[in-house]
């Protein structure tokens, strides 16, 4: 049994498929790390170190931004993960609606 | 690449020769049920068919034509009472349209329930003798339509579920056939996703207009904006952090293909490849099922987490798990494993697994639901929501 899935290759977050304790060496897509955190299944690892203010990359698309560097083998979620849905749906629907076509 | 299919001759596809029985009243419901009994054939009965209001009675007229024209339904009797709103003879010939034989008694007619009842049997017995000997045959893969969908959910959904069935709506769109994604109560968040997938801009257009129609009815409805309500304190808890990441979980189920347009239940599907179904039903599952076989999907691949019984009265559902625990102990009603993406088989290679066995159910291996009789038919309501058409008083 595998502990952590990476979805897709860009995603910078894998997903806890068992409950992960802190200490804990887990691989994933290649890479080994340590769990910074305990991480329950279904919750999201750090595949790599995400500085502040960067994208989450989840299912290939951006779902949050950092609101702090978040390392590698840690925890990902609402306690460092800011929810950008809004900006993004506005943003892109303002630019397509703008465009002439 | 081909299937072994019955090839109807309005050029659509089938992969199941049905005989159906359909009631246009509720009043007939329990006659229609008879001679489906006695016949063992699938009937379709609702509540509704009279003393309706107008829009109401044109969906349930939809849906209950629909249900004869979809290509697996190879034979038609029509049971109603004889005063009933629902015109039998408009059905008739709606479904006729189409080139398959349909049959109607009307209770008042025939002289009772008993008399409706034997002349059913007879008519049905006719009917099968009849598709008892058409025939599978070659056909190309850009005839086959596949509804997708979810329900029944756990954190495995959008985990191994719905990555496995986007995996498999690649593959049949990259082999010509079409695929329809409903479920567009779920796209807020992930809207500016799918439209940068549209095929054209003015389709790209079409989903914004519909996702703009469904954040303003959100407001309306809960006095707050979606994001302000989402992911709710149990997403959070399963793990969820962001609406674009609860969303995703749902639109991951279109896999990557250009989305060729947005269809409101009646519209035909006019080539192949992925569509959008707007049906903005809520309610349970079997709402969006019959929505996706309205349109003319012939089998819908549907992810369970928790589990889930349901079938279709005219269409094959094939249901799969994301959960390797739920496989284990609701076998009898699910038909494939995604759980193994969660013990190290990677995505692409189960969504590989799930299209040869979408193509053997094609090919006319029976799905759990079909074994099991789980033929359900509920037609989507939309009247209770408040943007459709206004109050019904009026």
């Amino acid at each position: 049994m595998k502990k952590v899935i990476q979805i897709e290759s860009e995603d910078n977050v894998g997903v806890a498929v068992q409950d992960i304790f802190v200490g804990e060496r887990v691989g994933c897509s290649g890479t080994e790390m340590i769990a910074q955190n305990d991480i329950p299944a279904g919750h999201k690892i750090a595949l790599v170190t995400i500085p502040q203010g960067e994208r989450i990359i989840k299912y290939a698309v951006t779902i949050g931004k950092s609101s702090r560097e978040i390392l590698q083998g840690e925890h990902v979620h609402s306690h460092n993960v800011e929810d950008i849905t809004n900006q993004l749906c506005n943003e892109y629907e303002r630019q397509f609606r703008s465009v002439k076509g | 690449m081909t299937i072994n299919a019955f090839k109807r001759t309005d050029g659509k596809i089938g992969i199941r020769n049905y005989v159906i029985a359909i009631s246009m009243v509720s009043c007939s419901n329990t006659v229609t049920e008879r001679i489906a009994r006695a016949t063992g054939i699938i009937p379709i009965v609702h509540e509704q068919g009279c003393n309706e209001f107008e829009r109401d009675h044109q969906r349930t007229k939809l849906a209950l034509i629909a249900a004869g024209r979809n290509p697996n339904v190879g034979g038609v009797l029509l049971v109603g009472n004889g005063c009933e709103k629902t015109n039998i003879n408009e059905v008739q010939k709606a479904i006729a349209e189409t080139g398959k034989p349909v049959e109607s008694i009307l209770i008042q007619t025939e002289g009772g329930s008993p008399e409706a009842e034997a002349k059913g049997i007879s008519i049905v017995k006719k009917l099968k003798e009849q598709t008892d000997l058409e025939q599978r045959v070659k056909c190309p893969l850009s005839g086959l339509v596949v509804g997708v969908q979810c329900g029944g959910s756990d954190w495995t959904t959008a985990l191994s579920g719905n990555t496995a069935i986007g995996a498999m709506t690649d593959m049949v769109v990259r082999n010509g056939g079409s695929v329809l994604m409903s479920e567009v109560d779920g796209f807020p968040g992930s809207e500016h996703i799918v439209a940068s997938r549209a095929a054209t801009r003015k389709i790209g257009l079409q989903v914004l207009d519909m996702i703009s129609e469904l954040r303003a009815e959100y407001i309306e409805m809960y006095g707050q904006k979606i994001e302000e309500i989402n992911p709710t304190p149990g997403n959070k808890a399963g793990g969820i952090t962001t609406l674009v990441e609860k969303s995703m979980g749902n639109i991951k189920k279109m896999g990557t293909s250009p989305v060729q347009g947005v269809l409101k239940l009646g519209d035909p599907i006019t080539h192949p490849g992925l569509w959008v179904v707007d049906n903005r039903t809520q309610g349970p599952d079997p709402f969006n099922l019959t929505g996706l076989a309205m349109e003319g999907a012939v089998v819908t691949v549907f992810s369970t987490g928790r589990g889930s019984p349901v079938g279709n009265a005219v269409m094959p559902t094939l249901k799969l798990t994301g959960n390797p625990e739920t496989f284990q102990k609701l076998g009898s009603i699910t038909d494939f494993n995604a759980g193994v993406i969660l013990e190290g088989t990677s995505i692409p290679e189960t969504g590989e697994r799930l299209f040869e066995m979408l193509l053997e159910i094609a090919n006319g291996k029976t799905t759990k639901s079909e074994i099991n009789g789980d033929f359900e038919y509920t037609i989507p309501r939309e009247s209770a929501r408040k943007n459709y058409g206004g109050c019904p008083r009026e």
